[in-house]
Formats: structure tokens, C-alpha cells, sequence
């Protein structure tokens, strides 16, 4: 049973108990009183009685008295008066105790029809108002003629009452015994009475003690179990409350609640009421509707457990600092049936903050451990040779970043002009990650773009749009450092005797045993064969655009050391051009009668003069109306200035800054900055850069540098 | 790696510190990465990270500046002490602010105060710093955040 069907059963057993106990001492007290009054009326009859049985003798005595005073001629008035007293006394009393309800005995009739019997005789005597005597002074004191009768009556009377006077008495005494015994009957009755009644009130005394006692125990009982229950609740590590019908919370919740929502006024609060705040409006509405569900008897449990929308639930309150922080809650919620159906909603809240952290964390460095894996498989089909060249270029660029990063700015003017710099570099870099296929790099890069793109697009640039951007950059140069020791571990392995050579890609031996330490260090730039790069990024961009390449390169050992890093940056850009706006589709290709595979020629010569590289696509040309139009739609010129443009001037657009006919950002296309770096660098080497074009057939770009030393000198 | 949350509480621990004792703000130039020890001004302002991230925090100012602050204070003594003192409360708003913040998860040392241009900072070999300058009116200090 229940503890409040407990509760009722006390609560009705003791109203029972008191009605009980009221009763019967009621009862007794009534019965009681009637007994006590029936006996008060006998006890008060008995004393009447007792007193009238002397009166019979009395009236026969002073009726001798009265004769004989009238016999000596003496003075009988006294006489006479004490009689009439005595009949008065005794008519009255003997009326009185016959009128008594209570007293109803034969014994009581046989003596007032004997005193009826007296009233003849007695009657004369005492209503005699004469003058007895007649005194003369020769006879002296005789008896006049009233006194005569009256001495008649006196005698008759004093005849007849010496008759009756006994039997008068008899009858009364009869009847004093009579009464006396009712008398002792009713005492006897009372005494009974009044023992049952205490015996009943010790007994109900008794059970009401038992039943206190009980009652004790069980109250003992339950203020042990709610001190329990409030030692639970103190110390329980999760928040639990009741919600009713009206979706509001119960009087009782566990501390911790107070903890987790930094409030304590929970009693009466309503569940909108007490996510109002901490969570977004969507979320709210969402909440709302489930506690409204939960309340359905057509519900199930589990189903409802399934779509609980606040299984993780993320707020932001007071660290109790003055400052906020984010904590995760997670919501458990069970219904409490009662016989009439759903009773409550138990609600319990855990802080799953740690577990949420940590979870995260594991992904992460799953995720991480993820990404050093793919890129350690990717360096495995690196050149030794050319990964370390390109974390020398990267670290040299990333240091150019920070470099550009650390002029001093304090204007809008300033910290933009810092933008395109850094777009520069780091496309460089990207591309570069990119023909190598280390995305883990790539993709950083990119991010670190995209954070640019977003200051670039910022009303006002300060500092504080660059904190990200420098975390970020931090972030890309401890990765570097990584994929520096990742390196140095793969050379350490593939130098070791005991690695099968079969094991690893057949790739140029790396030209001495590294330790980490050594590996960190920045080297001089050797002359590489940028072939297979090149090759594997064509793969990769074919891959990625869903396009089919024929690439083909000629000449590329040739290429002097101090070209080498501008011809790769160029052909790279080059190469991604081709794969996003050049190459058409195998279906576009098919359509126009052309081979699946687009064919990409890179051809480098030596000339006359210097030096020369060609790269050239059979796609889809450059449009020169679709240049105009991206230019006006990038605000780089406007409709009537595009309108002016000649088609030389049209093509010049491709090496503007910013420049782009994609919409869309991706990693190999989209910013504007690719074709800009190409044209800058080519400029930086003293050379020259060209296009031509023909749309559906064919685009050619002819890069013409001077001989080295010549460079040299330009670049000085 | 540091978050960008962790990295705004110094910074705002700083700028807050001009916005109240001076009522003129500071803003924050470009920040920037640097390896080794960073250079540093006349005065500067240290605390000692540990717990969830380890290393310094240090605010260095010149004393141009320092000297232009406790004027706009309505500060008459511009002696060494001053401006020791001056540093060492700007240092003690970056760690209250950091307090705030992060809680339990930092252990904040009380700050230390260092004047020279060449002072002992403890700083962890190969340990890269972000340089946040610090622009206040014509003047420039610098925030170093170096936790790893």
C-alpha cells in the first residue's frame, strides 16, 4: 500500500477510534444521569418514607396526650397544635411522595387508603377551634358542650388510630424497605454502568495509545525516509524533479538542479519557464511539444525516448564568475502511472559536460590520428626529395604570412591591404599541397583562405578580425612541423636495412640519413623533377572534377634551378585552370566530337634568348564575353568599361587580382588569386606571360622568361 | 593550440584596463607569430600560466606610454615605482579577466612585474608567442601570449 493509502487508513481509524470513545462515554454519561436521577428520586422517597412510618405512632401518641389533658381539665391547646402540626406534616409529605413518578408500590396505596380512612376521625380533632372548658368558680374547670365532642372525637380518634396506627406504619415501613432496595438496585445498576464505562474508556485509551504508538513508529518511519530522500536528493550527482499535468515542477528536486541551472526557485516553475532562456526559441517550441506528447497515454515509452529533442542539450549560463560558459545537459524523462493513468513526469538532468568534451576530443584525435595516416600513405608516394623542398617553400611562405602579418596596421586601409598579400601566398602553398596530394596541408590552407575571403568581406577590418587568422596560421605551421618529423620518420625507414625495398614506391633515394632535428632545419632548394608531381595532380584534379586528361611534358628537366619553384607554381595553376574551366566533361567532349581525354601539353625550351614554356588544353576556350561578365559581376570593372574592352585587354583580365568566372569557392578554383600569382611571379623573374584562345578549341599560355642570369639580375 | 575564446580574454583583459583607467580604449593591431623570445619595452607586466595550458602572459609597454597613461589617471608620480606599479595592474586585469573566464581549468600565478629591456621572462625554448600590439592614442605596447 501507498504511504497516503497508509496515511488514510491512520487518519480513518483514528476518526473511528474517537467517534467510538465518544459514544460510549456519551452513553454511559446519559444512562448515568438517568440512573443517577431515578436513584436520587428513590433515596429522597426512602428518606420521606422513613420518616412518615414514625408519624402513625406520633398522631397515636398525641392523640393520647390531647385525651388525656382533656380528661384533667388541663390545657390541651398545645396538645392540639402539635397534632394538627403532625397531621399536616404527614398528610403533606404522604401527598408529596404519592405524587413522586417514581415511587409506585402497592405498599404506598395501602397507606394512603389507610390515611384516607384516618381523615373522618381525625379530621374533627383537628379542625376543633372551641373553647374545651367552662370554668366556674364553684366546679371549677368543666368541659363545655364543644369540649365534650371534641373529647368524643378525641377518644374515637385515639380509638381508631390505636387500630390502624400499625398497620399505617407497617405499610410504610413496607414501603421505606420497598424503596430501599430500588434504592441499592439503582446503585448497584450505576456502579455496573459507571465500571463499563471506565472499562470501555481504558479499552478505546488503550487502543488510541497502541494506535499513537503506531502511528509514532510509522511517523518515525517516514521522517527516516524523507531524511533519506532529502540525503538522495542533497547529494545525487543528477537533477530530478516531477512535473504534473500542467507541465510545471513539484515541490521537491534534487540540489544538483540548483548546480546545473544556477537558480533554486523550482517549485511551481514551468518547464518553458525554466529552458526559456538557455536555449534558442526552436529548441523551446520543440521541448514544449515533447512534454505535451509525454502527457498522451497512446505514447510509448520507448518511442518517446528515441525522439527526446533534449537528449544533448547545449546552454550557455553564468560560470558563477561573471562570465558564461557552455554546458551540455542531457534530459531523461519517464512517466509515473498511477491507478487513474499518467500521475507525473519524472524528469532527471545529468551534466554530460565532461562526457560531451571528451567525446569530442576522441573524435578529434581520431580524426586527427585519421589524417596522419592518409597523409603519411600520401607522403609514402612523395619524393622524399620534393616533400622536403615544398615544407621548405611552405615554411618560407607561411613566414611571409606572418610577415606580412606583422606590419604594423592601425587603419581599415592598412589591414586590407594585407589581405590580397596574404591570399597570394597562401594560394601558392595550397597549390603546391595540392599537386603533392598532401590535403591535410591543402585543406588547411584552404581554411585559412577562407578565413581571408571573410575579413575581405568585413566593413571595417581591426586587429581583432586577425586573431583567428593568426591561430589558424599557428595551427598550419605546428602541422608543418608534424609532417617535417613524419617525413624524416618515413626517410629513417626507407634508409633503414631492415625495409624491404619492394615495400615503398621506387623513388629517388634522399641524398643522406636525416633525424627529425636535421629534417626541421631549412635546406637549399635542390633541382627536382617536378614530372611525377605534375602527373599525380593531373590524376588527382581528373579524380576530383570528374574529367579525363592526356597530359603530356616535354623539356621540364631542363628547367634551371631558379625557375624551377615559378615553373611548378605556374604549371600548377596552369594545370587547375584546365581541370575546372578548360577540360569539358567526357560527355561535353563526346557531344563535340572530341576525345573523352582532354589532352594538356606542357612543352619548355630553351630559346635564343632565354627561355620559353607553352601549356596548352584542347577545351572549351575562353569566351571572351563570359571574362567581361565575371569581371562586372566581381565589381573589378564596370559594364561600360567592359564594353570598351578589346579581346587583349578582355584576356589581361585572367591576371587581375581577384579575378574569377566561378561563383562558387572550392580548393582548386574560385578565389581570383591563382592566375594573379602566375602572372606576378613570371613579372618577378623578368619574364612575360601571354594567352591566346579559341573558344571550343583551344587555350595556350606562353610564358617567356629571360636566360638565368639575367633573372637574377631582375629579380636583385 | 590555443583557442581563439582564450586568446580574446587576454586581449580584452588588456584593452578593458585603458577603457576604465584612462577612459580611452585601445585597440589591437595586427597580431603576429613569433619564435624565441619577443622583444620587449622599458616595463612589463608578467603571469605565470599552468593547468590546462602552460607558459606566460606578459604585457610590455614603454614608458612613453606608461607616462601618457598615468597622466590621463591624474597620476603626478611618474617615477619607476608608478610605472612598475602600472604595469603590474594591467597584468593583474589580464589575470582576473582570465580567472573569470576559464576557472578552475588555469592556475593563474600572482603578477610579476620586470623592468629593463632585457628581462629574465621564463619562456619555453622553441615556444612560438602571439604578439598582439597593443595601440592606445600614438603609442604601442605589446601583449605576449605564449602557452602551449
Amino acid at each position: 500500500m501507498s504511504v497516503a493509502g497508509l496515511e488514510r487508513r491512520r487518519q480513518l481509524v483514528t476518526a473511528g477510534l474517537g467517534t467510538a470513545l465518544t459514544l460510549v462515554m456519551g452513553l454511559v454519561l446519559i444512562v448515568g444521569f438517568r440512573l443517577a436521577t431515578h436513584m436520587r428520586a428513590e433515596v429522597t422517597a426512602l428518606q420521606a418514607a422513613s420518616t412518615l412510618q414514625t408519624y402513625p405512632e406520633e398522631i397515636s401518641h398525641q392523640l393520647n396526650t390531647l385525651r388525656d389533658r382533656l380528661e384533667v381539665r388541663a390545657y390541651s391547646g398545645k396538645a392540639l397544635a402539635d397534632l394538627q402540626e403532625t397531621v399536616k406534616h404527614f398528610d403533606q409529605e404522604l401527598k408529596a411522595l404519592d405524587a413522586t413518578r417514581d415511587v409506585d408500590s402497592p405498599q404506598l396505596g395501602r397507606a394512603l387508603l389507610l390515611w384516607h380512612e384516618y381523615g373522618p376521625v381525625l379530621d374533627p380533632v383537628v379542625t376543633f377551634s372551641g373553647q374545651p372548658y367552662l370554668d366556674t368558680d364553684s366546679g371549677g374547670s368543666n368541659l363545655s358542650r364543644e369540649g365534650r365532642e371534641h373529647y368524643a372525637q378525641v377518644k374515637r380518634a385515639q380509638l381508631f388510630a390505636a387500630d390502624n396506627a400499625h398497620a399505617l406504619q407497617a405499610q410504610l415501613s413496607s414501603l421505606a424497605s420497598t424503596l430501599q432496595q430500588s434504592a441499592s438496585q439503582a446503585a448497584t445498576r450505576l456502579r455496573g454502568l459507571l465500571a463499563a464505562g471506565v472499562l470501555a474508556a481504558l479499552v478505546l485509551a488503550a487502543a488510541a495509545g497502541y494506535f499513537q504508538f503506531t502511528r509514532a513508529r510509522h511517523e518515525r518511519a517516514a521522517r527516516d525516509a524523507q531524511e533519506q530522500t532529502r540525503d538522495i536528493l542533497k547529494t545525487v550527482r543528477e537533477g530530478f524533479f516531477l512535473l504534473d499535468a500542467n507541465y510545471r515542477i513539484g515541490s521537491v528536486w534534487s540540489e544538483a538542479l540548483a548546480r546545473m541551472f544556477g537558480r533554486s526557485d523550482f517549485a511551481g516553475l514551468s518547464f518553458e519557464e525554466l529552458l526559456k532562456n538557455l536555449v534558442t526559441p526552436a529548441t523551446l517550441a520543440t521541448a514544449t511539444k515533447y512534454i505535451k506528447l509525454l502527457w498522451g497515454d497512446r505514447a510509448h515509452e520507448n518511442l518517446m525516448k528515441s525522439i527526446n529533442p533534449l537528449g544533448q542539450l547545449e546552454i550557455t549560463m553564468d560560470n558563477g564568475h561573471g562570465s558564461k560558459e557552455t554546458r551540455y545537459l542531457q534530459f531523461d524523462f519517464h512517466r509515473v502511472m498511477g491507478p487513474e493513468g499518467i500521475k507525473h513526469v519524472l524528469c532527471s538532468v545529468g551534466d554530460i559536460t565532461s562526457s560531451v568534451l571528451l567525446a569530442r576530443e576522441l573524435q578529434d584525435q581520431q580524426e586527427n590520428a585519421n589524417q596522419q595516416l592518409d597523409m603519411m600513405l600520401g607522403m609514402l608516394h612523395v619524393d622524399p626529395l620534393q616533400l622536403v623542398s615544398f615544407l621548405d617553400t611552405a615554411e618560407t611562405g607561411l613566414k611571409l604570412v606572418n610577415a606580412i602579418l606583422k606590419e604594423p596596421a592601425r587603419s581599415d586601409a592598412e589591414f586590407r591591404k594585407k589581405l590580397t598579400g596574404l591570399f597570394r601566398e597562401l594560394h601558392s602553398i595550397k597549390g603546391e599541397a595540392s599537386a603533392l596530394n598532401l590535403k591535410s596541408i591543402a585543406s588547411r590552407v584552404h581554411a585559412l583562405e577562407d578565413m581571408v575571403s571573410e575579413c575581405k568581406k568585413r566593413p571595417e577590418l581591426t586587429g581583432s578580425d586577425f586573431l583567428p587568422l593568426v591561430l589558424k596560421l599557428d595551427e598550419l605551421l605546428a602541422h608543418l612541423r608534424s609532417v617535417r618529423e613524419m617525413a624524416a620518420r618515413l626517410t629513417d625507414m626507407k634508409d633503414s636495412p631492415v625495409t624491404a625495398p619492394a615495400a615503398v614506391p621506387a623513388v629517388p633515394a634522399a641524398p643522406a640519413a636525416r633525424t627529425p632535428a636535421a629534417a626541421e632545419a631549412p635546406r637549399p632548394r635542390a633541382v627536382e623533377d617536378m614530372t611525377p608531381t605534375l602527373q599525380a595532380m593531373a590524376d588527382r584534379l581528373a579524380a576530383d572534377h570528374a574529367k579525363r586528361f592526356r597530359l603530356s611534358m616535354h623539356g621540364l628537366a631542363d628547367v634551371p634551378g631558379p625557375y624551377n619553384a615559378t615553373i611548378k607554381d605556374c604549371l600548377i595553376q596552369m594545370l587547375r585552370n584546365s581541370a575546372v574551366h578548360g577540360v569539358e566533361s567526357p560527355q561535353v567532349r563526346r557531344d563535340s566530337a572530341k576525345d573523352e581525354a582532354g589532352a594538356v601539353r606542357v612543352e619548355f625550351r630553351r630559346t635564343a634568348d632565354g627561355y620559353e614554356l607553352l601549356f596548352e588544353d584542347d577545351g572549351a576556350g575562353i569566351a571572351v564575353e563570359s571574362l567581361k561578365a565575371a569581371a562586372v559581376k566581381k565589381q573589378l570593372i564596370s559594364e561600360e568599361e567592359a564594353s570598351l574592352l578589346d579581346t587583349r585587354s578582355t584576356m589581361a583580365l585572367i591576371f587581375r587580382p581577384g579575378f574569377s568566372t566561378q561563383d562558387d569557392v572550392s580548393m582548386d578554383a574560385g578565389r581570383g588569386v591563382g592566375m594573379d600569382v602566375v602572372a606576378r611571379s613570371v613579372y618577378a623573374l623578368g619574364g612575360k606571360i601571354g594567352v591566346s584562345t579559341h573558344p571550343g578549341k583551344y587555350t595556350r599560355f606562353k610564358i617567356v622568361l629571360p636566360a638565368v642570369d639575367s633573372a637574377s639580375s631582375a629579380v636583385a | 593550440m590555443l583557442y581563439e575564446q582564450e586568446l580574446k580574454t587576454f586581449v580584452e583583459g588588456t584593452t578593458n584596463f585603458f577603457e576604465v583607467a584612462a577612459q580611452q580604449p585601445a585597440s589591437i593591431g595586427s597580431p603576429y607569430l613569433m619564435e624565441g623570445t619577443p622583444s620587449v619595452h622599458e616595463y612589463t607586466g608578467v603571469i605565470n600560466i599552468s593547468g590546462k595550458r602552460e607558459g606566460v602572459v606578459y604585457f610590455t609597454a614603454p614608458k612613453a606610454m606608461l607616462t601618457v597613461l598615468l597622466m590621463k589617471m591624474q597620476e603626478n608620480d611618474f617615477s619607476h615605482e608608478t610605472m612598475r606599479d602600472l604595469v603590474g595592474e594591467v597584468a593583474n586585469t589580464i589575470s582576473g579577466n582570465a580567472r573569470r573566464d576559464f576557472g578552475r581549468d588555469f592556475v593563474i600565478s600572482v603578477p610579476s612585474v620586470l623592468s629593463g629591456e632585457k628581462p629574465a621572462i621564463p619562456q619555453k625554448p622553441g615556444q612560438r608567442s602571439f604578439i598582439i600590439p597593443i595601440n592606445w592614442r600614438s603609442h604601442s605596447a605589446k601583449l605576449v601570449v605564449s602557452l602551449s
